[in-house]
Protein backbone atom coordinates (compact mmCIF):
# COMPACT_ATOMS: atom_id res chain seq x y z
CA UNK A 1 0.00 0.00 0.00
CA UNK A 2 2.81 2.38 0.94
CA UNK A 3 4.67 1.42 -2.23
CA UNK A 4 1.57 2.16 -4.34
CA UNK A 5 1.20 5.53 -2.61
CA UNK A 6 4.83 6.42 -3.37
CA UNK A 7 4.43 5.48 -7.03
CA UNK A 8 1.20 7.47 -7.23
CA UNK A 9 2.84 10.55 -5.72
CA UNK A 10 5.81 10.26 -8.11
CA UNK A 11 3.55 9.85 -11.16
CA UNK A 12 1.31 12.74 -10.12
CA UNK A 13 4.20 15.06 -9.29
CA UNK A 14 5.87 14.45 -12.65
CA UNK A 15 2.55 14.77 -14.48
CA UNK A 16 1.89 18.15 -12.85
CA UNK A 17 5.28 19.43 -14.01
CA UNK A 18 5.00 17.95 -17.49
CA UNK A 19 1.51 19.39 -18.05
CA UNK A 20 1.43 22.57 -16.05
CA UNK A 21 5.09 23.58 -15.79
CA UNK A 22 6.66 25.02 -12.68
CA UNK A 23 6.34 28.11 -10.50
CA UNK A 24 3.51 30.55 -9.73
CA UNK A 25 2.10 30.46 -13.27
CA UNK A 26 0.77 26.97 -12.46
CA UNK A 27 -1.90 28.50 -10.20
CA UNK A 28 -2.97 30.95 -12.88
CA UNK A 29 -3.34 28.12 -15.44
CA UNK A 30 -5.54 26.20 -13.00
CA UNK A 31 -7.76 29.21 -12.30
CA UNK A 32 -8.20 30.61 -15.82
CA UNK A 33 -10.46 27.85 -17.15
CA UNK A 34 -13.08 27.66 -14.36
CA UNK A 35 -13.23 31.45 -13.94
CA UNK A 36 -13.55 32.04 -17.69
CA UNK A 37 -16.22 29.35 -18.07
CA UNK A 38 -18.33 30.66 -15.20
CA UNK A 39 -17.97 34.19 -16.58
CA UNK A 40 -19.12 33.19 -20.07
CA UNK A 41 -22.00 31.00 -18.85
CA UNK A 42 -23.07 33.75 -16.44
CA UNK A 43 -23.38 36.17 -19.35
CA UNK A 44 -25.29 33.54 -21.32
CA UNK A 45 -27.72 32.64 -18.51
CA UNK A 46 -28.30 36.14 -17.17
CA UNK A 47 -28.36 38.34 -20.25
CA UNK A 48 -29.06 36.10 -23.26
CA UNK A 49 -31.25 33.23 -21.98
CA UNK A 50 -32.61 35.32 -19.05
CA UNK A 51 -33.17 32.10 -17.05
CA UNK A 52 -34.49 32.41 -13.51
CA UNK A 53 -32.39 31.11 -10.67
CA UNK A 54 -30.88 31.90 -7.32
CA UNK A 55 -27.36 33.35 -7.23
CA UNK A 56 -26.59 32.24 -10.81
CA UNK A 57 -22.83 32.68 -10.54
CA UNK A 58 -22.57 30.37 -7.54
CA UNK A 59 -25.01 27.91 -9.12
CA UNK A 60 -22.83 27.81 -12.25
CA UNK A 61 -19.69 27.35 -10.19
CA UNK A 62 -21.36 24.32 -8.54
CA UNK A 63 -21.50 22.72 -12.00
CA UNK A 64 -18.34 24.07 -13.63
CA UNK A 65 -15.85 23.19 -10.86
CA UNK A 66 -16.67 19.45 -10.60
CA UNK A 67 -17.15 19.25 -14.36
CA UNK A 68 -13.66 20.66 -14.94
CA UNK A 69 -12.20 17.84 -12.85
CA UNK A 70 -14.04 15.19 -14.88
CA UNK A 71 -13.29 16.87 -18.22
CA UNK A 72 -9.60 17.49 -17.55
CA UNK A 73 -9.16 13.97 -16.14
CA UNK A 74 -10.59 12.47 -19.31
CA UNK A 75 -8.30 14.62 -21.50
CA UNK A 76 -5.29 13.82 -19.33
CA UNK A 77 -6.02 10.08 -19.14
CA UNK A 78 -6.43 9.69 -22.89
CA UNK A 79 -2.79 10.71 -23.36
CA UNK A 80 -1.36 9.55 -20.04
CA UNK A 81 0.21 6.30 -21.21
CA UNK A 82 1.64 7.92 -24.36
CA UNK A 83 3.08 10.77 -22.28
CA UNK A 84 5.04 8.18 -20.31
CA UNK A 85 5.93 6.21 -23.43
CA UNK A 86 9.66 6.56 -22.82
CA UNK A 87 9.32 4.95 -19.38
CA UNK A 88 6.82 2.31 -20.48
CA UNK A 89 9.24 1.16 -23.21
CA UNK A 90 12.17 1.06 -20.83
CA UNK A 91 11.10 -0.42 -17.50
CA UNK A 92 8.45 -2.54 -15.83
CA UNK A 93 6.43 -0.76 -13.15
CA UNK A 94 2.90 -0.69 -11.75
CA UNK A 95 1.14 0.85 -14.76
CA UNK A 96 -2.31 0.25 -13.24
CA UNK A 97 -1.80 3.48 -11.31
CA UNK A 98 -1.38 5.71 -14.37
CA UNK A 99 -5.11 6.60 -14.73
CA UNK A 100 -5.37 7.29 -10.99
CA UNK A 101 -2.44 9.70 -11.30
CA UNK A 102 -4.27 11.48 -14.16
CA UNK A 103 -7.22 12.12 -11.85
CA UNK A 104 -4.94 13.15 -8.98
CA UNK A 105 -3.03 15.59 -11.20
CA UNK A 106 -6.25 17.29 -12.21
CA UNK A 107 -7.49 17.12 -8.62
CA UNK A 108 -4.69 19.53 -7.67
CA UNK A 109 -6.00 21.99 -10.28
CA UNK A 110 -9.51 21.24 -9.00
CA UNK A 111 -8.45 22.08 -5.44
CA UNK A 112 -7.11 25.42 -6.67
CA UNK A 113 -10.36 26.14 -8.50
CA UNK A 114 -12.33 25.76 -5.23
CA UNK A 115 -11.29 29.41 -4.76
CA UNK A 116 -14.11 30.16 -7.19
CA UNK A 117 -16.69 29.09 -4.57
CA UNK A 118 -15.21 31.50 -2.04
CA UNK A 119 -15.32 34.32 -4.60
CA UNK A 120 -18.95 33.58 -5.52
CA UNK A 121 -20.09 33.18 -1.90
CA UNK A 122 -18.56 36.58 -1.16
CA UNK A 123 -19.97 38.17 -4.34
CA UNK A 124 -23.56 37.01 -3.66
CA UNK A 125 -23.23 37.43 0.11
CA UNK A 126 -24.46 33.87 0.64
CA UNK A 127 -24.63 32.81 4.27
CA UNK A 128 -23.16 29.28 4.53
CA UNK A 129 -25.53 26.80 6.21
CA UNK A 130 -24.97 23.49 7.99
CA UNK A 131 -25.32 21.78 4.59
CA UNK A 132 -21.73 22.79 3.85
CA UNK A 133 -20.71 19.65 5.78
CA UNK A 134 -21.70 17.66 2.68
CA UNK A 135 -18.97 19.33 0.63
CA UNK A 136 -16.15 16.87 1.54
CA UNK A 137 -18.37 13.94 0.52
CA UNK A 138 -19.29 15.70 -2.74
CA UNK A 139 -15.58 16.23 -3.47
CA UNK A 140 -14.78 12.57 -2.65
CA UNK A 141 -17.56 11.31 -4.95
CA UNK A 142 -16.35 13.63 -7.73
CA UNK A 143 -12.83 12.22 -7.39
CA UNK A 144 -14.03 8.59 -7.41
CA UNK A 145 -16.11 9.29 -10.51
CA UNK A 146 -13.14 11.02 -12.19
CA UNK A 147 -10.85 8.02 -11.46
CA UNK A 148 -13.45 5.65 -12.94
CA UNK A 149 -13.69 7.84 -16.06
CA UNK A 150 -9.87 7.88 -16.26
CA UNK A 151 -9.71 4.08 -16.77
CA UNK A 152 -12.26 4.25 -19.59
CA UNK A 153 -10.48 7.26 -21.16
CA UNK A 154 -7.05 5.60 -20.95
CA UNK A 155 -8.30 2.60 -22.89
CA UNK A 156 -10.00 4.78 -25.50
CA UNK A 157 -6.81 6.87 -25.83
CA UNK A 158 -4.81 3.73 -26.56
CA UNK A 159 -7.30 1.80 -28.65
CA UNK A 160 -8.94 4.54 -30.66
CA UNK A 161 -6.47 7.41 -30.80
CA UNK A 162 -8.35 9.07 -33.67
CA UNK A 163 -11.50 9.28 -31.54
CA UNK A 164 -10.00 11.53 -28.86
CA UNK A 165 -11.63 14.76 -30.18
CA UNK A 166 -15.03 13.04 -30.28
CA UNK A 167 -14.67 11.81 -26.71
CA UNK A 168 -13.89 15.36 -25.56
CA UNK A 169 -16.96 16.65 -27.44
CA UNK A 170 -19.07 13.87 -25.90
CA UNK A 171 -18.03 14.75 -22.33
CA UNK A 172 -18.64 18.43 -23.05
CA UNK A 173 -22.12 17.55 -24.39
CA UNK A 174 -22.82 15.69 -21.14
CA UNK A 175 -22.43 19.02 -19.32
CA UNK A 176 -25.27 20.51 -21.33
CA UNK A 177 -27.35 17.33 -20.92
CA UNK A 178 -27.05 17.81 -17.16
CA UNK A 179 -28.31 20.80 -15.15
CA UNK A 180 -25.09 22.68 -15.78
CA UNK A 181 -26.43 26.10 -16.69
CA UNK A 182 -29.56 25.96 -14.51
CA UNK A 183 -30.36 23.98 -11.36
CA UNK A 184 -32.45 20.81 -11.72
CA UNK A 185 -35.34 22.49 -9.90
CA UNK A 186 -35.66 24.94 -12.80
CA UNK A 187 -36.01 22.17 -15.40
CA UNK A 188 -39.19 20.39 -14.29
CA UNK A 189 -41.40 17.95 -16.19
CA UNK A 190 -40.34 14.55 -17.52
CA UNK A 191 -36.96 16.00 -18.57
CA UNK A 192 -36.03 16.21 -14.88
CA UNK A 193 -36.14 12.42 -14.44
CA UNK A 194 -34.13 11.84 -17.61
CA UNK A 195 -31.50 14.41 -16.68
CA UNK A 196 -31.07 12.68 -13.30
CA UNK A 197 -29.68 9.61 -15.11
CA UNK A 198 -26.71 11.68 -16.23
CA UNK A 199 -24.02 11.03 -13.59
CA UNK A 200 -22.94 14.68 -13.72
CA UNK A 201 -26.41 15.76 -12.52
CA UNK A 202 -25.91 14.22 -9.08
CA UNK A 203 -22.48 15.81 -8.75
CA UNK A 204 -23.68 19.29 -9.71
CA UNK A 205 -26.73 19.11 -7.44
CA UNK A 206 -24.66 17.83 -4.50
CA UNK A 207 -22.54 20.99 -4.66
CA UNK A 208 -25.69 23.13 -4.95
CA UNK A 209 -27.11 21.38 -1.87
CA UNK A 210 -23.93 22.16 0.03
CA UNK A 211 -23.66 25.81 -0.99
CA UNK A 212 -27.04 27.10 -2.10
CA UNK A 213 -30.06 25.16 -1.00
CA UNK A 214 -29.50 24.88 2.72
CA UNK A 215 -30.78 21.29 2.94
CA UNK A 216 -28.86 18.03 3.24
CA UNK A 217 -27.70 16.41 0.00
CA UNK A 218 -30.09 13.72 -1.33
CA UNK A 219 -28.95 10.08 -1.55
CA UNK A 220 -29.40 9.99 -5.34
CA UNK A 221 -26.98 12.89 -5.74
CA UNK A 222 -24.17 10.61 -4.56
CA UNK A 223 -25.77 7.29 -5.52
CA UNK A 224 -26.07 7.87 -9.28
CA UNK A 225 -22.49 9.06 -9.86
CA UNK A 226 -21.17 6.23 -7.66
CA UNK A 227 -23.29 3.68 -9.51
CA UNK A 228 -21.89 4.93 -12.84
CA UNK A 229 -18.38 4.85 -11.38
CA UNK A 230 -18.95 1.23 -10.32
CA UNK A 231 -20.09 0.35 -13.85
CA UNK A 232 -17.02 2.06 -15.36
CA UNK A 233 -14.67 0.30 -12.93
CA UNK A 234 -16.33 -3.08 -13.55
CA UNK A 235 -16.08 -2.66 -17.31
CA UNK A 236 -12.73 -0.91 -17.72
CA UNK A 237 -10.47 -1.99 -14.85
CA UNK A 238 -10.18 -5.71 -15.76
CA UNK A 239 -9.59 -4.75 -19.40
CA UNK A 240 -6.99 -2.17 -18.41
CA UNK A 241 -5.18 -4.68 -16.18
CA UNK A 242 -5.04 -7.12 -19.10
CA UNK A 243 -4.01 -4.49 -21.63
CA UNK A 244 -1.31 -2.79 -19.55
CA UNK A 245 1.00 -5.76 -20.17
CA UNK A 246 0.87 -4.85 -23.87
CA UNK A 247 1.48 -1.10 -23.46
CA UNK A 248 5.15 -1.22 -24.47
CA UNK A 249 4.09 -2.59 -27.86
CA UNK A 250 1.68 0.20 -28.68
CA UNK A 251 3.20 3.38 -27.24
CA UNK A 252 5.11 5.41 -29.80
CA UNK B 1 19.51 -14.94 -4.25
CA UNK B 2 21.66 -15.56 -7.32
CA UNK B 3 20.73 -13.78 -10.53
CA UNK B 4 19.34 -15.84 -13.39
CA UNK B 5 17.43 -15.44 -16.62
CA UNK B 6 15.47 -18.42 -17.93
CA UNK B 7 13.31 -18.51 -21.05
CA UNK B 8 11.44 -21.54 -22.36
CA UNK B 9 9.70 -21.44 -25.72
CA UNK B 10 9.46 -17.66 -25.35
CA UNK B 11 7.45 -15.79 -27.99
CA UNK B 12 6.32 -12.18 -28.30
CA UNK B 13 3.49 -11.56 -30.75
CA UNK B 14 2.75 -8.24 -32.50
CA UNK B 15 -0.51 -7.32 -34.24
CA UNK B 16 -0.91 -4.48 -36.75
CA UNK B 17 -3.95 -2.59 -37.97
CA UNK B 18 -4.58 -1.59 -41.56
CA UNK B 19 -2.38 1.51 -41.19
CA UNK B 20 0.34 -0.86 -39.94
CA UNK B 21 0.21 0.60 -36.44
CA UNK B 22 0.83 -1.87 -33.62
CA UNK B 23 -2.36 -2.73 -31.73
CA UNK B 24 -2.95 -4.89 -28.67
CA UNK B 25 -4.25 -8.46 -29.11
CA UNK B 26 -7.60 -7.47 -27.58
CA UNK B 27 -8.05 -4.66 -30.09
CA UNK B 28 -6.86 -6.89 -32.91
CA UNK B 29 -9.73 -9.26 -32.07
CA UNK B 30 -12.20 -6.36 -32.19
CA UNK B 31 -10.90 -4.86 -35.42
CA UNK B 32 -10.25 -6.49 -38.76
CA UNK B 33 -6.50 -6.66 -38.47
CA UNK B 34 -4.25 -6.64 -41.48
CA UNK B 35 -1.24 -8.57 -40.23
CA UNK B 36 0.67 -10.04 -37.33
CA UNK B 37 4.18 -11.29 -36.65
CA UNK B 38 6.18 -12.94 -33.92
CA UNK B 39 8.95 -10.56 -32.81
CA UNK B 40 10.67 -13.53 -31.22
CA UNK B 41 9.55 -17.16 -31.09
CA UNK B 42 10.67 -20.44 -29.60
CA UNK B 43 13.46 -18.82 -27.59
CA UNK B 44 15.07 -21.19 -25.07
CA UNK B 45 17.67 -19.50 -22.95
CA UNK B 46 19.44 -19.85 -19.62
CA UNK B 47 21.82 -17.22 -18.28
CA UNK B 48 23.51 -17.85 -14.97
CA UNK B 49 25.26 -15.73 -12.33
CA UNK B 50 28.32 -13.83 -13.50
CA UNK B 51 27.57 -14.17 -17.19
CA UNK B 52 27.80 -11.42 -19.79
CA UNK B 53 25.75 -12.16 -22.89
CA UNK B 54 25.72 -10.16 -26.11
CA UNK B 55 22.73 -10.27 -28.42
CA UNK B 56 23.86 -9.80 -31.98
CA UNK B 57 22.23 -9.86 -35.41
CA UNK B 58 20.86 -7.55 -38.07
CA UNK B 59 18.28 -4.85 -37.38
CA UNK B 60 14.78 -6.21 -36.73
CA UNK B 61 15.77 -9.76 -35.77
CA UNK B 62 14.36 -9.45 -32.22
CA UNK B 63 17.30 -8.29 -30.07
CA UNK B 64 15.37 -5.39 -28.50
CA UNK B 65 12.23 -7.51 -28.15
CA UNK B 66 14.16 -10.19 -26.26
CA UNK B 67 15.76 -7.59 -23.97
CA UNK B 68 12.35 -6.03 -23.26
CA UNK B 69 10.88 -9.44 -22.48
CA UNK B 70 13.73 -10.08 -20.00
CA UNK B 71 13.07 -6.64 -18.44
CA UNK B 72 9.37 -7.50 -18.03
CA UNK B 73 8.42 -4.61 -20.29
CA UNK B 74 6.93 -6.97 -22.87
CA UNK B 75 4.85 -10.02 -21.88
CA UNK B 76 5.51 -13.60 -22.90
CA UNK B 77 2.73 -14.28 -25.42
CA UNK B 78 4.05 -17.84 -25.71
CA UNK B 79 6.24 -19.86 -23.36
CA UNK B 80 7.69 -18.22 -20.29
CA UNK B 81 10.44 -15.90 -19.15
CA UNK B 82 11.80 -15.46 -15.66
CA UNK B 83 14.38 -12.92 -14.51
CA UNK B 84 15.56 -13.50 -10.94
CA UNK B 85 17.14 -10.42 -9.36
CA UNK B 86 16.77 -6.64 -9.55
CA UNK B 87 16.69 -5.52 -13.15
CA UNK B 88 18.03 -2.23 -14.50
CA UNK B 89 17.56 -1.49 -18.16
CA UNK B 90 18.55 1.01 -20.81
CA UNK B 91 16.38 -0.09 -23.67
CA UNK B 92 15.85 2.93 -25.86
CA UNK B 93 17.75 5.97 -27.06
CA UNK B 94 15.61 8.21 -24.84
CA UNK B 95 16.87 6.05 -21.94
CA UNK B 96 13.42 6.05 -20.32
CA UNK B 97 13.59 9.78 -19.63
CA UNK B 98 10.60 12.11 -20.06
CA UNK B 99 11.79 15.01 -22.22
CA UNK B 100 9.63 17.67 -20.52
CA UNK B 101 11.06 16.91 -17.08
CA UNK B 102 14.47 18.03 -15.84
CA UNK B 103 17.24 15.56 -15.13
CA UNK B 104 16.55 15.89 -11.40
CA UNK B 105 12.79 15.29 -11.81
CA UNK B 106 13.43 12.28 -14.04
CA UNK B 107 15.78 10.81 -11.44
CA UNK B 108 13.14 11.10 -8.72
CA UNK B 109 10.40 9.60 -10.88
CA UNK B 110 12.45 6.74 -12.32
CA UNK B 111 14.08 5.98 -8.97
CA UNK B 112 10.68 5.53 -7.30
CA UNK B 113 9.26 3.54 -10.24
CA UNK B 114 12.33 1.30 -10.13
CA UNK B 115 11.63 0.41 -6.51
CA UNK B 116 13.40 3.01 -4.37
CA UNK B 117 11.61 4.88 -1.61
CA UNK B 118 11.15 8.62 -2.21
CA UNK B 119 13.63 9.35 0.55
CA UNK B 120 16.28 7.11 -0.98
CA UNK B 121 15.68 8.48 -4.47
CA UNK B 122 16.03 12.00 -3.04
CA UNK B 123 19.29 11.09 -1.31
CA UNK B 124 20.75 9.71 -4.54
CA UNK B 125 20.24 12.94 -6.50
CA UNK B 126 23.52 14.61 -5.52
CA UNK B 127 25.51 11.50 -6.33
CA UNK B 128 23.86 11.17 -9.75
CA UNK B 129 24.47 14.84 -10.57
CA UNK B 130 28.14 14.33 -9.76
CA UNK B 131 28.43 10.98 -11.50
CA UNK B 132 26.87 12.26 -14.73
CA UNK B 133 28.86 15.54 -14.65
CA UNK B 134 25.75 17.34 -15.86
CA UNK B 135 26.31 20.36 -13.63
CA UNK B 136 23.57 22.97 -14.03
CA UNK B 137 22.08 21.01 -16.91
CA UNK B 138 20.76 18.62 -14.26
CA UNK B 139 17.99 21.16 -13.60
CA UNK B 140 17.22 21.76 -17.28
CA UNK B 141 14.62 19.81 -19.26
CA UNK B 142 15.97 16.60 -20.73
CA UNK B 143 14.71 17.71 -24.16
CA UNK B 144 17.75 20.04 -24.26
CA UNK B 145 20.21 17.16 -23.65
CA UNK B 146 22.36 15.46 -26.28
CA UNK B 147 21.84 11.73 -26.85
CA UNK B 148 25.05 11.02 -24.95
CA UNK B 149 23.93 13.10 -21.95
CA UNK B 150 20.62 11.24 -21.88
CA UNK B 151 22.35 7.89 -22.05
CA UNK B 152 24.71 8.91 -19.21
CA UNK B 153 21.82 10.08 -17.05
CA UNK B 154 19.70 7.04 -17.95
CA UNK B 155 22.53 4.73 -16.94
CA UNK B 156 23.12 6.54 -13.65
CA UNK B 157 19.40 6.39 -12.82
CA UNK B 158 19.17 2.70 -13.72
CA UNK B 159 22.23 1.99 -11.60
CA UNK B 160 20.61 3.57 -8.50
CA UNK B 161 18.70 0.39 -7.70
CA UNK B 162 21.88 -1.71 -7.38
CA UNK B 163 20.95 -4.10 -10.18
CA UNK B 164 21.66 -7.82 -10.31
CA UNK B 165 20.73 -7.87 -13.99
CA UNK B 166 21.82 -5.05 -16.31
CA UNK B 167 20.22 -4.83 -19.75
CA UNK B 168 21.72 -2.52 -22.37
CA UNK B 169 20.27 -2.00 -25.82
CA UNK B 170 22.61 -0.06 -28.10
CA UNK B 171 22.18 2.91 -25.76
CA UNK B 172 25.67 2.44 -24.35
CA UNK B 173 26.93 2.87 -27.91
CA UNK B 174 25.57 6.44 -27.82
CA UNK B 175 27.77 7.32 -24.85
CA UNK B 176 31.02 9.11 -25.68
CA UNK B 177 34.24 7.18 -25.22
CA UNK B 178 35.19 8.88 -21.93
CA UNK B 179 31.87 7.94 -20.36
CA UNK B 180 31.93 4.37 -21.62
CA UNK B 181 34.66 3.38 -19.19
CA UNK B 182 32.50 3.80 -16.05
CA UNK B 183 29.67 1.88 -17.73
CA UNK B 184 32.03 -0.95 -18.64
CA UNK B 185 33.56 -0.97 -15.17
CA UNK B 186 30.14 -1.07 -13.56
CA UNK B 187 29.05 -3.91 -15.87
CA UNK B 188 32.16 -5.90 -14.92
CA UNK B 189 31.51 -5.20 -11.22
CA UNK B 190 27.93 -6.47 -11.53
CA UNK B 191 29.22 -9.69 -13.11
CA UNK B 192 31.96 -10.09 -10.48
CA UNK B 193 29.27 -9.85 -7.80
CA UNK B 194 27.30 -12.68 -9.39
CA UNK B 195 25.05 -10.50 -11.52
CA UNK B 196 24.22 -10.70 -15.21
CA UNK B 197 24.83 -8.30 -18.09
CA UNK B 198 22.89 -8.68 -21.34
CA UNK B 199 23.79 -6.17 -24.05
CA UNK B 200 22.57 -5.81 -27.63
CA UNK B 201 24.24 -3.77 -30.32
CA UNK B 202 26.34 -3.63 -33.42
CA UNK B 203 29.66 -2.47 -31.94
CA UNK B 204 31.22 -5.90 -31.47
CA UNK B 205 34.45 -4.53 -29.99
CA UNK B 206 32.47 -2.84 -27.23
CA UNK B 207 30.20 -5.87 -26.74
CA UNK B 208 33.22 -8.13 -26.45
CA UNK B 209 34.55 -6.04 -23.56
CA UNK B 210 31.22 -6.51 -21.72
CA UNK B 211 30.39 -10.10 -22.62
CA UNK B 212 32.12 -13.42 -23.19
CA UNK B 213 29.07 -15.19 -24.58
CA UNK B 214 27.02 -14.20 -27.62
CA UNK B 215 23.63 -15.15 -28.97
CA UNK B 216 23.00 -14.65 -32.67
CA UNK B 217 19.37 -13.96 -33.55
CA UNK B 218 17.82 -14.35 -36.98
CA UNK B 219 14.14 -13.83 -37.81
CA UNK B 220 13.18 -13.78 -34.14
CA UNK B 221 14.85 -17.09 -33.25
CA UNK B 222 18.22 -18.09 -31.82
CA UNK B 223 20.57 -19.20 -34.59
CA UNK B 224 23.75 -19.59 -32.57
CA UNK B 225 24.68 -19.42 -28.89
CA UNK B 226 28.19 -19.76 -27.51
CA UNK B 227 31.59 -18.21 -26.98
CA UNK B 228 31.61 -14.59 -28.18
CA UNK B 229 34.41 -14.86 -30.75
CA UNK B 230 32.93 -17.94 -32.39
CA UNK B 231 29.35 -16.64 -32.63
CA UNK B 232 30.42 -13.14 -33.65
CA UNK B 233 32.71 -14.65 -36.28
CA UNK B 234 29.92 -16.78 -37.72
CA UNK B 235 27.74 -13.65 -38.03
CA UNK B 236 30.33 -11.37 -39.62
CA UNK B 237 31.87 -13.96 -41.94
Amino acid sequence: MRRAAEILVALTESDLRARYGRGPWQLLKWLVDPFALVGIYLLLVTFILRRPGEDPGLSLACAVVPFQLVMMTVINAMGAVQLRGAIVRNMAFDRVLIPVSSAFTEAVAFAASLVLFAVMIAAYRVQPTASIVWLPLAIAVTLVFAVACAYVASLIGLWFRDLRPFVISFVRAMFFLAPGLVAIGDIGGSAESLVKLNPLTGLFEAYRSAFLEGHPARAWQFGYPLAWAAVFFAAALPLYVREEKQFAKVVE
Amino acid sequence: MSAAVVAEGLGVHFFFDRQHRVVTPALARLRRRSSDLWGIHGVDLAIGPGEGVALIGSNGVGKSTLLRAIAGVLPADAGRIEARGRVAALLSVDAGLMPTLTGRENCMLLGVLAGLSRRRAQRALGEIQEQTALGEEFDHPVSSYSQGMRARLGFAVADQVGPDILLLDEVHEAIDHDSRTPVEERAREIRRNGGIVVAAGHDHLLLRRLCDRAILLRDGAIEADGEFGRVSGSYTS
